[in-house]
């Protein structure tokens, strides 16, 4: 039974983790209607610019962690205002673009920080227990931070006139444009916004797991499985999505094996989608 | 007619010019590019930045010496590298890319899919390789271009798993490893090693790419090991492994019988004191001076740092031994030549040792370099050091 309980709580550790890095990638395709392949890499970003404050500039983690966001959030910004922007419409450019963006920044992280994984711990240590179940105190943390960005997220893009432009946005361009919205202020916002998730989920999980300059690679692997499940540009199922594959991978890694486990993840995605082409909370058609 | 008077002058020159440079006993120049193949990227980035260290290394000794002596040539050494990755696919596009660029003579890879991705494309391009892996069938009469740098647990296992016993008092393990080949076929000898020496061992894969050990964790612990061996996983797997069993709440002792990369595991798990109890595989025994002098003759040769990773100082004389062989054969294209050269040279390394070729027995051909290797220690907290464990000629 306490396997049961234990495999529960790492799902639900698991999945707020992919929620995080699934918004910032559904963000991106459901306003700009680009996929972006760099996501991984402004996860691994993070990872390291948090790892520089605090080793190299003997910032307090926290701080550090704000740190990777803003850089994250910027360096995205900057990229899509002059060179995605350029050929937002472009799916094939922006792909590649993208693609182009993770190269250069795992390349750079390899070359300025080394191949191999530097000493990043959580400041926060200790774990609670009842009985046989253990919660380390550095997930309950992180699990905490990812439920208030996603609360934060879902506010800002339902609640705020900046959160509605970007809908607007999304659902018809053009007539958002005769609105006065302007695509070339709110687009590198918006992808600013999504990258610095990304940097953020970074910041605060490399150092609970592990950092390296290819840290990057799973993170598209499942941010793209979780977004396809959950539907390409739906905010809420995206979170549901995660929270799913959350749960099979810990139930079915736990139950069956870590072999087992990867695949019965696969499989279930694949049934979802033969019964839901368009994904659990997905449109036929993007707006945008 | 001053045009016609000076082509004889000209002929002349040129005549006078290759009489000098090719005449006999003189020496010409030449380059040999050795290629180092292996994962410079990724979690087994330390074992393929050892290899490739080794390389390096070997290739400034000769190039200190004034170059290799290949006939009557004098060749300087050059080392090209390539990335890949730790997969079967990144090491036969590796091979192909090192061949086209004019390399003969291969040292690495590290991991079993590599060496099963490379050995069929080293094959056809009539290559020497000098690999490392702990593959069951890493060499073979089929590849008699391919040497092997280091025996498989099946040699070195067993001693480790004595002195752990005795250390710990362990009377079941569970052994993790990767779900490829670079995992399986090590986590099962180990394995079967432990169950000789009467402790219960379970197996226990994951997929490579794993980013969270939790739910694995969960299910190693399931069965209630006394201890949990990492085997092959990478070292930044491993690391986190080890972290994520203590939080666990697991509090036994904690193996390696594989490649060896205990800083980056004391780093990624969170210091000594979370490893707290530990054994481990050593491929040479890394605390005897002449061993780890091998790394300031790297300081002074190429003045950098050396790559961290122990692995370094055994690849060092495959590097060496095949450079070595290139001198002895007399060329530096006919790899069937440097092969047999190669397989008549004495194993006697200046830094690491004695040791002999083996393989005969378990890959059934004997092109498997035996040496000297170390087991290393840790209890409660306290690093006891690396022991030396010779191997008996053979």
């Amino acid at each position: 039974m306490h396997e049961f309980l234990t495999a529960g709580i790492i799902g639900i550790s698991l999945g707020a983790q992919y929620a995080l890095l699934a918004l910032g990638f559904t963000l991106i395709f459901g306003i700009l209607g680009v996929i972006n392949f760099a996501h991984g890499g402004f996860y691994a970003l993070g990872g390291y610019v948090a790892y520089a404050a605090v080793s190299q500039f003997g910032l307090p983690f926290p701080l550090a962690v704000l740190a990777a966001v803003i850089v994250t959030a910027a360096l995205g910004a900057l990229y899509e205002r002059f060179l995605i922007e350029r050929l937002v419409d472009d799916h094939l450019a922006t792909m590649m673009l993208t693609l182009g963006l993770y190269l250069v920044i795992s390349t750079g992280l390899l070359a300025v920080f080394g191949p191999q994984s530097p000493e990043f711990s959580f400041p926060v240590k200790g774990t609670l227990r009842a009985g046989t179940l253990y919660l380390p105190l550095e997930n309950l943390v992180v699990l905490a931070v990812c439920a208030a960005a996603i609360g934060g997220l879902w506010l800002l893009i339902y609640r705020t006139d900046f959160g509605r432009a970007l809908r607007a946005l999304a659902d018809d361009r053009k007539v958002a444009m005769t609105q006065g919205m302007r695509p070339g202020l709110l687009f590198p916002l918006a992808f600013g916004l999504a990258t610095g998730l990304a940097g953020l989920t970074g910041a605060l999980v490399t150092p609970i797991l592990a950092l390296s300059p290819s840290a990057g690679d799973p993170v598209l692997v499942t941010s793209f499985l979780t977004v396809i499940l959950g539907g390409l540009g739906s905010i809420a199922g995206a979170v549901v999505a995660a929270i799913i594959v959350g749960f099979v991978e810990a139930y079915a890694s736990v139950y069956l094996g870590g072999s087992a486990g990867a695949l019965i993840l696969f499989v279930t995605v694949l049934v979802i989608l033969l019964a839901r082409p368009t994904g659990l909370f997905g449109r036929e058609i993007r707006g945008a | 007619m001053v045009r016609i008077a000076k082509r004889p002058l000209a002929a002349c020159v040129v005549a006078l010019g290759l009489a000098f440079t090719t005449g006999a006993g003189a020496q010409t120049s030449c380059e040999i590019k050795i290629g180092a193949l292996g994962p410079m990227s990724g979690p087994a980035a330390q074992w393929g930045l050892a290899m490739l260290g080794a390389a390096e290394l070997a290739a400034a000794e000769a190039n200190a010496r004034g170059g290799l002596q290949v006939g009557n040539q004098r060749c300087t050494v050059s080392v090209l590298s390539y990335d890949t990755r730790y997969t079967a696919e990144g090491a036969a596009a590796g091979v192909n890319n090192l061949a086209s660029q004019g390399v003969r003579f291969i040292i690495g890879p590290v991991g079993s899919p590599e060496v099963t991705g490379a050995k069929p494309v080293v094959t056809r391009h009539r290559l020497l390789m000098f690999a490392n892996s702990y593959a069951k069938n890493a060499i073979g009469p089929q590849w008699p271009l391919v040497f092997h740098l280091g025996p498989g647990p099946s040699e070195w296992a067993a001693p480790i798993v004595r002195i752990a016993q005795q250390q710990f008092g362990m009377r079941s393990v569970a052994v993790v490893a990767p779900n490829d080949q670079g995992g399986t076929d090590i986590a099962t000898v180990n394995a079967e090693v432990y169950r000789r020496h009467g402790i219960t061992a379970t197996e226990e894969y994951y997929q490579r790419g794993t980013t969270n050990f939790a739910p694995i964790v969960t299910r190693l612990l399931a069965s209630r090991p006394d201890a949990v061996d990492t085997a092959s996983s990478p070292p930044g797997d491993a690391g986190l492994i080890v972290r994520q069993l203590r939080q666990a709440g697991f509090t036994g002792p904690i193996g390696r019988l594989g490649g060896p990369g205990t800083d980056e595991i004391i780093r990624v798990a969170g210091g000594i004191d979370v490893l707290r109890n530990f054994y481990w595989y050593e491929v040479v025994p890394t605390e005897d001076p002449r061993v780890r002098a091998i790394s300031d003759e790297y300081r002074r040769l190429l003045n950098k740092e050396p790559p961290e990773n122990t692995n370094m100082w055994l690849w060092v004389v495959g590097a060496r031994m095949t450079l070595r062989a290139i001198e002895r054969a007399g060329t530096a294209t006919d790899t069937q030549r440097v092969a047999a050269a190669l397989r008549e040279l004495p194993v006697e390394d200046p830094n690491v040792g004695r040791g002999s070729w083996t393989g005969q027995s378990f890959f059934g051909i004997n092109q498997e370099l035996s040496l000297p290797f170390g087991m290393g220690m840790i209890v409660d907290g306290r690093n006891l050091g690396v022991r030396r464990i010779e191997v008996s000629p053979q």
